[in-house]
């Protein structure tokens, strides 16, 4: 069982670090300002606006002496990333999480962000929220979401909703949430930050890829034993996929349906947690109930037994 | 004598071999080379992947006819099916077709693109182990590869395919001529000897170790799956085409955190032709030199760059799973094959 870092009240620290790609200063305002009218404490760190002239938001050793630091800062409640892009591969086996295990805190983010989930769950046994990002919070269409991220923090159950999609496999399932981006979860097989996939539900979503390079990725899973043994299946948002003058003539939906056949677990397409606008907090290594019938529902199990 | 008598229980029951034999692991069953070719022998060209059409593969027909061979074309020729070279059932059956053809003494792959890795999985390889063939391409094809090393123990060639042959040998750039070459060659028996220029960022040393390697890409996509090579006390190289800065970053990190660089002989690096330009604002800041020796650095092995493999004219014939030797010095570096 992952253990679940205290949920957080008025007063507590957030802390913003940039692990991967470069952010300026200026789109963590919003950030700061809603954090802030939360109730919580801010502290950001030098890798958002640094001084970085390259991709990265700081040098490898910058980017790592800052989540280090703010994983052991007793009165950091909370690390939400800036912004993903790339970046954490590079640090990840630098970072040590004996502080973090003995008093855990929430870590916040997506996209790259991936590779902190699947090591810390793989690794360390806690659980992380899954979320947007502090850039996230400049977008007017996403603030539904961004609000959620407040609820999922004080410890809300959460409830979503989905409507049902032609191609979902009905079902039910019960078992710990895992997942992200598939690019990264792809990235990690063969490596110690590789998810346990076994009994558990995976969550899967992408952006500006090939459609081709979708179904190569897939079929990894496939062939590392990722899809074999899951509770069940949710397929997030692909967006902005490209395709070849030679087309690839299926839909992520085929595939998955096509590379799945042999299972009989529950699988959902279209599920709200995607690099578009819609991105609902989901808590890895947390138990979740995952229903799909005429619609769909993802519940926390202690939400349900409550 | 607590730990004697215990030892000798143990050996009465015949457990010490089994523990023994836990510690070492299976013996990895020794390569099989496959027969060279000699005049008069049969090529066999199909598609695994991408598709290829009759006319595309035309120029590789007359030249692989006037280096003597006799050629099958498999039914996956001019095949098309969106992106593939016919469906994964044609593209199975054409090729295990080609695999179980006791005539067909080399197989040809006509061009990569995406498939092999949709069915590498469905292909039997039993007859292959028996009497194997040379399976001969790159790119895509390096599920082959890896997958024939790993999985079958079994020599393969890496090298251009049926689309890199020039429909007019005469004005074709004669790098290319001479990459194409020596496929004939290897496919001959002979032994391939490379050079590659000097080059600042290399790192100077000598290594002998079995040869395997390919696309970068393809080798992380087989990361966590039965068909990744194991690269300890061997040589390795790599290549890629139209990947950004960041992603090649990313995928050596793959190679790294999944143990592939850290108990290599030799690293070879070939060529990443195209690739995606940097958003002009964030620039990557590392070029594949520095990518690649950042990852490196720490061990001692020696690195080889700007060796002739990758997606372009310069790109030579190289034996996956045979002995070779590697030397870089201030002169440049030789890769030879052991024979």
């Amino acid at each position: 069982m992952n253990r679940i870092p205290p949920y957080l009240k008025k007063g507590d620290m957030v802390g913003i670090t940039c692990p991967a790609g470069y952010m300026e200063a200026k789109k963590v305002k919003a950030c700061i300002k809603a954090l802030q009218q939360w109730g919580f404490e801010v502290m950001v760190g030098k890798t958002i606006g640094s001084k970085s002239n390259t991709y990265f938001s700081g040098a490898d050793e910058e980017r790592r002496d800052e989540l280090q630091a703010m994983l052991d800062d007793p009165s950091i409640k909370a690390i939400i990333c800036g912004r993903g892009g790339y970046g954490l591969s590079r640090i990840i086996d630098d970072i040590n999480f004996k502080k973090f295990t003995k008093y855990p805190k929430w870590v916040i983010g997506f996209s790259d962000i991936t590779v902190l989930h699947a090591h810390i769950n793989r690794n360390v046994g806690v659980a992380t929220l899954h979320a947007s990002m502090a850039n996230a919070f400049n977008d007017p269409l996403q603030e539904k979401y961004v609000r959620m991220i407040k609820k999922a923090l004080e410890g809300e159950g959460m409830r979503y909703k989905v409507r049902g999609n032609r191609h979902n496999k009905k079902g039910e399932a019960k078992g710990e949430l895992v997942g992200g981006n598939l690019s990264l979860l792809v990235h990690l097989l063969g490596t110690d930050s590789a998810y346990k996939t076994k009994g558990k539900i995976l969550f899967i979503e992408d952006l500006g890829e090939y459609l081709y390079h979708i179904d190569r990725m897939l079929l990894q899973l496939k062939r590392a034993g990722v899809l074999k043994n899951l509770a069940g299946l949710i397929i997030g948002g692909f967006t902005d996929l490209k395709d070849n003058s030679r087309v690839f003539g299926e839909t992520v939906e085929e595939m998955v349906l096509r590379l799945t056949t042999e299972y009989d677990y529950p699988i959902c397409f279209g599920f709200p947690v995607s690099h578009g606008v819609d991105n609902v907090p989901l808590k890895v290594g947390v138990e979740y109930v995952l229903k799909v019938d005429k619609d769909v529902q993802l519940d926390h199990l202690t939400y349900v037994t409550k | 004598m607590m730990e004697r008598k215990y030892f000798l229980q143990l050996s009465s029951l015949g457990l010490i071999p089994m523990a023994v034999k836990a510690i070492i692991g299976p013996k990895k069953a020794k390569l099989k080379m496959p027969r060279y070719l000699t005049t008069g022998d049969t090529i066999g060209i199909a598609c695994p992947a991408g598709y290829a059409s009759k006319e595309d593969v035309a120029p590789a027909i007359v030249a692989l006819e006037k280096w003597g061979f006799t050629v099958l074309v498999g039914e996956t020729i001019g095949k098309r099916n969106n992106t593939f070279g016919g469906t994964d059932e044609e593209r199975t059956n054409d090729f295990q077709a080609m695999l179980d053809n006791d005539n067909v003494k080399a197989i040809m792959c006509a061009t990569g693109g995406y498939g092999s890795v949709r069915i590498i999985d469905q292909l039997n390889f039993t007859n292959f182990k028996k009497t194997p063939k040379w399976i001969i391409g790159f790119s895509d094809i390096t599920v082959f590869h890896a997958h024939l090393h790993q999985v079958c123990s079994v020599a393969s060639i890496h090298a251009k395919m049926c689309g890199s042959f020039p429909k007019d040998p005469t004005t074709a750039d004669p790098i290319q001529i001479n990459a194409l070459d020596t496929i004939r060659k290897a496919l001959l028996g002979e032994q391939l000897n490379y050079q590659a220029p000097s080059v600042a960022m290399n790192r100077v040393g000598e290594a002998k170790g079995e040869l395997i390697g390919g696309n970068l890409k393809i080798l992380e996509n087989m990361s966590g799956s039965i068909s990744s090579p194991d690269t300890a006390g061997k040589i390795l190289f790599v290549e890629d085409v139209s990947e950004p800065l960041y992603n090649i970053d990313r995928m050596f990190c793959n190679l790294l955190r999944a143990g592939k660089l850290d108990k290599l002989k030799g690293l070879i690096v070939g060529s990443f032709t195209s690739i995606k330009p940097d958003t002009p604002d964030s620039p990557f800041g590392k070029d594949v030199y520095m990518i690649v020796m950042e990852k490196v650095g720490k061990f001692n092995y020696p690195v080889c760059f700007d060796f002739p493999v990758g997606h372009q004219k310069n790109n030579v014939a190289l034996k996956c799973g045979v002995m070779h030797e590697l030397m870089v010095n201030s002169d440049g570096s030789i890769l030879r094959e052991i024979v």
